[in-house]
């Protein structure tokens, strides 16, 4: 067992020393939440609506593009000089290679969250620092579902002549249930209700994530297969 | 199953399910009994509940067959989930047509977010993006694999997202719509309603067999021009 979170650590490491390098991706996608918040403020009518009506709303598109931004890319390292081959050889269950992929976007997406959550508190005067417990478990748990999906679709989009195009197409149908009670529990405790409020949501959304996840592990040999 | 039965068997059902299709059209105009609510727009729903029953009916057939193909790999499960996405898809924009025309009359808007609605129109696009990806794969046979997968990870999703349009109504309360789908439909109602479930069936396996006839003909023409060192 720990030799295997041993590989999948390795693995996962691999690729966040290559991100901690050029920090292309968090650049890209740092940029793009803050840029996005800055369209958003412009394209809403705030003598009708408060921020606070729509901040979960927000924080959750905002990561989702942001997201399919970064998660695109996924294989873009491994597309060149073979380097997908010398991973394919590599003695490691193909598994634990779909999990460190995770973790690594994990990881990523996870510190773009943060810069997102900056964002829209510094934009729209969204108060985070209440519930901050809760809403971080909102986050990290969506997240795990969404990479999982994320990065198994990114795998087979890689594949294609369309790429990223079509990651949007594939990712947008299956995520709705993580949106629709991800942001609702947002929403909830933003405004205040203790975190037992949503512990039904959450519950929720952990069981979208599992199952995507465990999905995945078994799915991903089939689509890195030569 | 050779080619000349798969031609017979669409043969037979096609003319059969184009028959049946015609009877519960004229069923739909001329003989069912307007319901007394909703008056003569309630003829709408037997196409609309035809055509999302048979695009879901579909859909099961894709699921099923994507699974198989990643576990057998016998390319003619994965030709039959392919016809059937292909068949699947036409039922559901039937459906997915028929469903605002009927919500802008009963409902008085052309879309809502009932849950049916929407789990049918998240599906037609999960198995839109099934066929996209075979489309956009050049190397054939990863492109099967890649279309089973997702229709396997749709299979798998689609019971989340029906479980979740339904509950999203929990969270956001809406007013209670009038539903025509009373405890009890009369009996000339349930036959046309089955009537037309039938004919569909029937013109959904039709259709599939037809596609499925037309892909193993290509596979062997394929087959053929890489014998003969040519490339199609």
């Amino acid at each position: 067992m720990s030799r295997y979170l041993g590989q999948v650590w390795a693995l996962a490491a691999k690729d966040l020393r290559v991100e901690l390098r050029t920090k292309e991706r968090f650049a890209a996608m740092g940029a793009f939440v803050v840029l996005v918040s800055v369209l958003f403020y412009y394209a809403v009518d705030w003598t009708i609506l408060s921020p606070q009506d729509v901040a979960s709303a927000l924080i959750w598109m905002i990561i989702i593009l942001a997201g399919l931004l970064g998660l695109g890319r996924t294989f873009e390292l491994e597309k060149e000089e073979g380097a997908m081959e010398g991973l394919l050889v590599a003695p490691v269950p193909r598994d634990a290679l779909f999990l460190g992929k995770v973790l690594a976007n994990c990881l990523l997406l996870g510190s773009v969250e943060l810069v997102a959550v900056f964002a829209v508190s510094l934009f729209f005067q969204v108060d985070f620092a209440q519930n901050w417990l809760g809403i971080a478990a909102v986050l990290a748990l969506g997240t795990v579902g969404f990479v999982s999906l994320g990065t198994l679709f990114a795998g087979i989009t890689a594949g294609t002549r369309m790429g990223e195009t079509l990651l949007p197409i594939l990712l947008f149908p299956v995520l709705v249930p993580l949106v629709a009670f991800g942001a609702a529990s947002t929403a909830s405790l933003l405004a205040g209700f203790p975190p037992a409020a949503v512990f039904g949501s959450l519950r929720i959304i952990a069981a979208f994530s599992l199952i995507n996840l465990v999905s995945g592990m078994g799915l991903f040999r089939f689509i890195v297969e030569e | 199953m050779s080619l000349r039965s798969i031609r017979q068997g669409a043969l037979i059902l096609g003319f059969l399910g184009v028959g049946l299709t015609l009877l519960f059209h004229w069923m739909v105009f001329f003989w069912v009994s307007t319901e007394a609510t909703l008056g003569i727009s309630q003829r709408i729903f037997y196409i609309h509940v035809a055509g999302m029953w048979t695009g879901m009916l579909a859909f099961i057939v894709v699921a099923v067959c994507s699974a198989m193909f990643l576990w057998l790999r016998d390319d003619r499960l994965d030709q039959i989930g392919q016809a059937a996405a292909e068949g699947g898809l036409i039922f559901f924009a039937v459906g997915l047509t028929a469903g605002p025309l009927w919500a802008r009359l009963a409902w008085g808007t052309w879309w809502t977010w009932e849950p049916r609605l929407t789990l049918s129109l998240l599906a037609f696009f999960v198995y839109f993006g099934y066929l996209m990806v075979r489309g956009a794969t050049e190397n054939r046979e990863r492109g099967k694999t890649f279309a089973a997968v997702i229709g396997v990870v749709g299979a798998i999703n689609i019971p989340l997202i029906h479980v979740s349009v339904l509950w999203f109504r929990s969270l956001h309360p809406e007013p209670v719509v009038a539903r025509t789908d009373g405890p009890a439909l009369p009996a000339d109602m349930l036959i046309t309603m089955l009537t037309a479930l039938l004919a569909w069936t029937v013109l959904l396996f039709a259709l599939i067999l037809l596609r499925y006839g037309a892909a193993r003909l290509e596979a062997r023409a394929e087959e053929r021009a890489l014998q003969r060192g040519a490339t199609v």
